[in-house]
């Protein structure tokens, strides 16, 4: 596919970043993905465990579509897109222009070590003799100034740490390839001469400077500095104004005439106004005062340094920007610190406990043991909100994702420790708001037994005598309860992550008051700046799914930036290379290996490994280069590659993976398809078997490497795979707020999009809610949509219509829609996205229909709306929330249902102050920002009460003939019952689904067991069904908000995009297929294809493979009786020579 | 079993209720984390917990508030105020308990009141305590011969370390009078 003419730009590779640039790869846009770290991944490359697998899944974002455009590696180890650019250790300095024209100042910083010429052998790390704590095990292990930053990163190349690191050039001696490069930094390259008639004061300022690393030059007199500036080139001039002879002013006048970029800085003792303003006038930069601090000379030349530096930056053109800057774990050492964090080694933060538990850990086996003695761990806690909803942190908010992680953790702490392990964690509210949320909790408490205690815990100490943990916390009628732990967890929340504001000052954003990034209303991945947007939980504490539909929903907007600026044209030029047909030709493998510069160990012959190979009648030829990872010796590949007489290529060189690139664009150049050609490793033998077992060991394992790489690019089938046509177009069902989001973002990219909407007007839950807690008018965003929906010429509103039928596969759906006037239409359409929303639950609980006083959330809304409430009549109200949810059969929270009554609270106490508001919850749900406003309902006086599914609220009628009801319930705290007489009784019931199973059915897609739309993984492919083409986003995906169901909606025409960015999709190399004359159609791999890309075509009785939604996964193959299904270049023969050649 | 909140019914006196807004304003953003009962040095000693406290001072319950000795028993150590997670004055909600208890003149209260009372009475006259006078005023306000009694010992000791020293009760300067007077008006105004 060709790339588009824009460029976006990603800030940040964590999770957020890596699916942003992946989404903008995928839809064309070329993409430069930067970050300032010395790897991608983020927080996640030190997490090896997600909830709710317990394992990682982060490798089911890469592309399905177009796969090979992306190498189809583990994501943790590395990510490789066509499309994109990586640039670590890069940070943002400046961004300049307007929304689709961007100019982005890039400032890299300095690297010591070269990627390409380190192959991570590690002499290095053994000869450096720095030790400091271990950022990847969160400070749990030590590691050298020279040290790999991920351990399982591909390419894995050292870095240094520039803070760490002494110079002593150890590293340099031992480094094989030459790969180190202890260069003079930068600083010492910036030259300052300081002119001075007193010797003490420029030998001072010498010496403050170069401990700062700058390189200095001193002279006593204006004539010797004049005279030294001619000869040698200064960056800048700190200049004393009075000196014997030439004076400073007259120095600065003749120094600026003769080198006008040179900075110059004023000193003097006589700091008049009129010396400094005339030395100003004639370009000096600034002037100090006598007697100074080193501290603010050396700030004062650093800034200029800095600033220079900065102008020096690289620029770059970009459509639009995408920050995806993320967050970091709160420090609990700073502040209070009242859990002795820091000073018991057994108290832990969330991360290190991950990493303790990691197979790369600190321990290294995963064992669950205590850090300060190495014994197991036998009973363990977390507590809770440790940096959250802490108003003496500055964090009046929830971190949303703590509770979540520390149940998740409480079971993986099973697994890793002793069996009779006791686990309690210490909370106030377990927010599981999430789909599945509550059922996980459910099940961590009653299969695994991991104990809830509601209280906050206050202290934790260690008893000197045991070495225990003490927790003290509040129990029973609030009296303090001592208990003893090997370790306690502190669940640790999310803070800015450092540098945000520098980072949002450069870029012209602005931050909210907790110092994230303030998103437009309705809209979080909208910043205030036009054209540059935010994904993930840089605009505010998110988890992992939530991240990667907020860094779709930016994504989106960024491609809609890019496009509505023209810049989503495909660049001039041929198209995909039309590489050579070898189908017909026997299989001649060109064989050229790297002599890596004659650094292979003794008693390898390459020439006599090449003779061995020679032998092989399907080897064309084998030849050597020097060193194949410089350019001169790719530049000798390439030219090796040039002659004809060979249909395929292996390279015998070091980490196949950072060639990926390289070859695909050499196979352009050579017209031959990049399946065809491969990198295979002859470099890690030599340290697998260590060079004590001498040259001939290594070379024999060489020669397998390469004899096996010579089979499989053998049993390559080189056929051309046939492509699938894209009918360009959308169909969205449902017309909520979702839904026309999605329309109006796919046909904003120029692509038709047929809306159906059962009801007469589009809007859904818009028509009847009003405004959001955040006091954001609902009314203002349903008219604007609905209008840019009636006036855009690419969306076809179809009101009064249902589905009626559907089939077809992604790319090409025909769907019969029914309209009540007009009867039945057919739609060809290339994508289908479901937002057919939900609807308030409706209950028969707690006396609902018995009163007029008792009304649900919704009914209530109505009412305040209509103004049919008078707030001076009422003089107590109820609310009750979690009414039939959060327990079988519907258990799982409806997330809307707190905000809302949090909401209801405020309207209430704004109107009637007086109004005596009590809320019977079982645990508030309001993570994120939504928690300030918690805080200002119990500030507005509303009293909340908890209570649990054990012992429920009661509802009665109250006095005969009276308007109010009576609601009895137990006040946990007072250890009392408590009768609230209420003039209204607001019952929070929850959201249903409105999507019928028939309809997902009939698109391939499925329902969940509670009627959501059933997404293909709950964390890496949120809104994507498992079934290609088919997604789903707004409250039809699970419960949510407007800012939420907008979110979805954005990342899910982005999935969208994909598709219909392509006329037509090409299959990867690697699909499946079936050899018909084996196949006795027992539809055995139809049931195993997780893909759904098997169907058995009714009218020739054979079984099909759609070859763009395989995902060359191989269930099919093993599962096949008659070795039928076959998965392409893995045919069983080829794959049994294969193992051959490993086991020679 | 009777409930012992009620919306009607409970705490039928609604100046005390008034009395206690400020306090009560003071507590309002607590999550009933109980952060500050595990704190407090001397919860041990309370009838019931400081959140057990504020539960009844957020559900307006004054008659079971004046009941409890807690807030009398708060030495002012501020760990609680320290700690809090809402960053709420509840040390300061304590002494406006306090202040409640002794414009009421509670009886429960009576001892600590006096105690106050006398305490202030000798910085007014004399701009300092003076720790005889001090006690001697108290000792007479309470009318209780036990009292001095059970005081003896103590006194005896700090004498004898010359820590307190026989001073008789003195009208002192008075030049704090219009101070105090002028605290008093704001009192009875606010």
């Amino acid at each position: 596919m060709k790339p588009k003419i824009g460029r976006a730009l990603v800030v940040g590779g964590g999770i957020s970043g890596i699916r942003a640039a992946l989404d903008l790869a995928e839809t064309g846009y070329p993409v430069t993905l930067v970050d300032r770290a010395p790897h991608l991944g983020g927080v996640l490359s030190q997490l090896d465990n997600q909830f709710p697998t317990n394992h990682c899944g982060m490798c089911r974002m890469l592309p399905l579509v177009d796969r090979d455009a992306g190498a189809q590696y583990c994501l943790r180890k590395g990510l490789f897109h066509e499309n994109i650019d990586i640039r670590t250790s890069t940070q943002v300095v400046g961004i300049e222009g307007e929304a689709g024209n961007f100019t982005v100042r890039l400032k890299r910083q300095p690297g010591f070590v070269d990627p390409v010429a380190c192959i991570g052998c590690g002499r290095c790390a053994d000869a450096c003799s720095v030790s400091v704590a271990d950022d990847f095990n969160a400070g749990l292990s030590m590691r050298k100034a020279i040290y790999l930053p991920v351990p399982h990163m591909l390419p894995n190349t050292y870095v240094i740490d520039p803070a760490a690191c002494t110079r002593c050039g150890e590293c340099i001696n031992v480094c094989p390839t030459g790969a180190i490069r202890l260069y003079r930094e930068g600083r010492q390259d910036f030259s300052v001469l300081v002119v001075d008639d007193e010797y003490t004061v420029r030998d001072s300022i010498k010496e403050w400077l170069e401990e700062e690393g700058f390189s200095v030059e001193t002279v006593g007199s204006g004539e010797e500095a004049l005279d030294l500036i001619k000869q040698q080139s200064f960056r800048m001039m700190l200049l004393d104004i009075k000196m014997p002879g030439i004076d400073g002013v007259e120095v600065l006048k003749k120094a600026k005439d003769l080198f006008p970029d040179m900075t110059v800085v004023m000193m003097t003792a006589y700091a008049t106004v009129e010396t400094a303003v005339e030395a100003m006038k004639t370009g000096a930069m600034d002037y100090l005062m006598k007697p100074f601090d080193p501290e603010d000379l050396a700030g004062k030349v650093i800034g200029v340094y800095e600033a220079e530096e900065a102008a020096r930056a690289e620029e770059i053109e970009a459509g639009a920007v995408v920050f995806c800057g993320g967050s970091e774990g709160y420090d609990p050492s700073t502040g209070k610190n009242t859990f002795g964090y820091k000073v018991f080694s057994d108290v832990v933060t969330g991360l290190e406990f991950e990493r303790l538990i990691s197979g790369t850990g600190p321990g290294g086996g995963g064992a669950l043991l205590r850090p300060s003695n190495g014994e197991p761990v036998k009973k363990i806690a977390w507590i809770q909100c440790v940096g959250s909803r802490d108003l003496q942190t500055d964090s009046d908010y929830c971190s949303g994702v703590c509770c979540m992680y520390a149940i998740k953790e409480a079971m993986l702490a099973k697994e890793h420790g002793p069996e009779d392990l006791e686990s309690t964690i210490f909370y106030m509210d377990m927010r599981t708001v999430g789909k599945a949320f509550q059922r996980f909790r459910d099940a961590a408490e009653t299969d695994q037994g991991v104990r809830f205690v509601r209280g906050r815990v206050h202290t934790v100490y260690q008893d000197t005598h045991t070495g225990k943990l003490v927790v003290s916390y509040p129990g029973e009628k609030s009296r303090r309860i001592e208990e003893d732990y090997d370790m306690v967890v502190l669940s640790t929340g999310q803070k800015p992550s450092s540098g945000t504001d520098k980072l949002a000052e450069a870029a012209g954003i602005e931050l909210n008051p907790w110092g994230f990034v303030r998103g437009e209303p309705f809209l979080p991945a909208k910043t205030s700046r036009e054209g540059i947007f935010c994904g993930g939980s840089f605009s505010g504490p998110k988890d992992i799914a939530e991240s990667v539909i907020s860094a779709c929903s930016a994504s989106l907007l960024a491609s809609a930036t890019m496009h509505s600026a023209g810049k989503g044209i495909a660049v001039a030029g041929d198209d995909t290379p039309e590489y050579i047909d070898v189908s017909h030709q026997a299989p001649k493998v060109r064989v050229i290996l790297c002599e890596c510069g004659g650094s292979l160990p003794e008693g390898i012959d390459l020439r006599r490994l090449a003779a061995g190979l020679e032998a092989d009648p399907f080897v064309e030829s084998v030849s050597f280069v020097s060193r194949i990872c410089t350019e001169e010796g790719w530049e000798s590949l390439a030219e090796k590659v040039k002659t004809k007489g060979y249909n395929r290529l292996l390279v015998g060189a070091c980490t196949p993976y950072a060639y990926t690139r390289r070859i695909r664009e050499l196979g352009g150049e050579v017209m031959l398809d990049p399946s065809l050609m491969d990198v295979c490793d002859i470099r890690s033998p030599e340290f697998a078997y260590g060079e004590e077992t001498g040259g001939d060991a290594i070379e024999k394992a060489m020669r397998r490497s390469l004899s096996t790489g010579i089979s499989r690019l053998r049993s390559v089938d080189p056929l051309p795979k046939q492509t699938v046509p894209v009918t360009r177009s959308a169909l969205v069902v449902g017309g909520g707020i979702a839904g026309m989001t999605a329309a109006l973002a796919i046909a904003e990219h120029g692509y038709d999009v047929h809306l159906v909407e059962a009801s007469e007007h589009p809007g859904g839950n818009l028509g009847w809610l009003h405004s959001t807690v955040e006091g954001n008018d609902t009314a203002i965003l349903l008219e604007d949509t609905t209008q840019r929906i009636e006036k855009h010429p690419l969306v076809h509103v179809h009101t009064n219509t249902t589905v009626v039928s559907a089939f077809g596969e992604v790319g090409n759906f025909f769907t019969t829609i029914e309209t009540a006037d007009s009867g039945p239409q057919t739609i060809q359409h290339g994508v289908v996205l479901i937002a057919t929303g939900g609807r308030e639950a409706e209950t028969r609980s707690y006396g609902y229909g018995t009163s007029d006083a008792i009304v649900t959330q919704k009914e209530l809304e109505e009412k305040v709306a209509a103004k049919a409430i008078d707030y001076s009549a009422i003089e107590s109200v109820c609310m009750i929330q979690c009414v039939d949810s959060r327990e079988e059969p519907r258990n799982y929270c409806s997330r809307v249902c707190c905000p809302s009554t949090l909401k209801h609270i405020l309207q209430m106490k704004q109107q009637n102050p007086d109004i005596s508001v009590y809320i019977l919850y079982r645990d508030m749900m309001s993570p994120g920002f939504a928690e300030s406003w918690y805080t200002e309902a119990r500030k507005a006086g509303a009293v909340f009460i908890p209570y649990t599914t054990y012992a429920k609220p009661v509802v009665s009628q109250g006095e005969e003939g009276g308007s109010k009801v009576v609601i009895s319930t137990r006040e946990p705290l007072l250890d009392a019952d408590v009768q609230i007489h209420a003039d209204l009784l607001v019952l929070a019931t929850g959201i249903v689904p409105n999507l019928p199973e028939e309809l997902a059915g009939a698109f391939g897609a499925e329902c969940d067991e509670d009627g959501f739309f059933r997404e293909a993984e709950s964390k890496w492919r949120p809104v994507d069904s498992l079934k290609e083409g088919v997604f789903g986003c707004g409250i039809a995906l699970g419960p949510g908000s407007i800012e939420g169901s907008v979110a979805t909606a954005g990342a899910a025409a982005q999935r969208a995009l994909r598709i219909l960015s392509k006329n037509a999709i090409s299959p990867a190399a690697v699909t499946a297929r079936v050899r018909h004359s084996l196949c006795v159609t027992c539809e055995r791999c139809i049931a195993v294809c997780p893909y759904g890309a098997r169907s058995i075509d009714p009218d020739t009785n054979r079984v099909l493979v759609n070859a763009v939604m395989c995902q060359g996964c191989g269930n099919c193959a093993s599962e096949c009786p008659n070795s039928a299904s076959v998965l392409d270049g893995f045919f069983d023969g080829r794959m049994l020579d294969m193992i051959d050649m490993v086991m020679e | 079993m009777e409930p012992a909140v009620d919306t009607q019914t409970a705490a039928p006196d609604r100046s005390l209720i008034k009395k206690l807004a400020p306090a009560r304003k003071q507590l309002l953003a607590c999550i009933q984390c109980g952060t500050c009962s595990g704190s407090c040095p001397n919860a041990d000693a309370m009838d019931v917990s400081p959140r057990y406290l504020w539960r009844l001072l957020l559900t307006d319950n004054a008659e079971e508030i004046f009941k409890t000795r807690t807030f009398a028993l708060c030495s002012t150590c501020y760990t609680c105020t320290l700690r809090c997670p809402r960053g709420l004055q509840i040390t300061d909600a304590m002494s406006l308990l306090k202040q409640v208890a002794a414009s009421e003149n509670l009886p429960l209260y009576k001892r600590s009141i006096r105690f106050y009372q006398s305490f202030m009475e000798s910085v007014r006259r004399h701009g300092r305590v003076r720790e005889m006078e001090f006690m001697t005023l108290y000792f007479m306000s309470m009318k209780n011969p036990v009292i001095p009694l059970k005081f003896t010992p103590l006194g005896m000791r700090l004498m004898a370390k010359r820590k307190v020293s026989v001073e008789i009760p003195s009208k002192g300067t008075q030049k704090l009078d219009a101070m105090f007077r002028k605290a008093r008006e704001i009192e009875e105004q606010s």
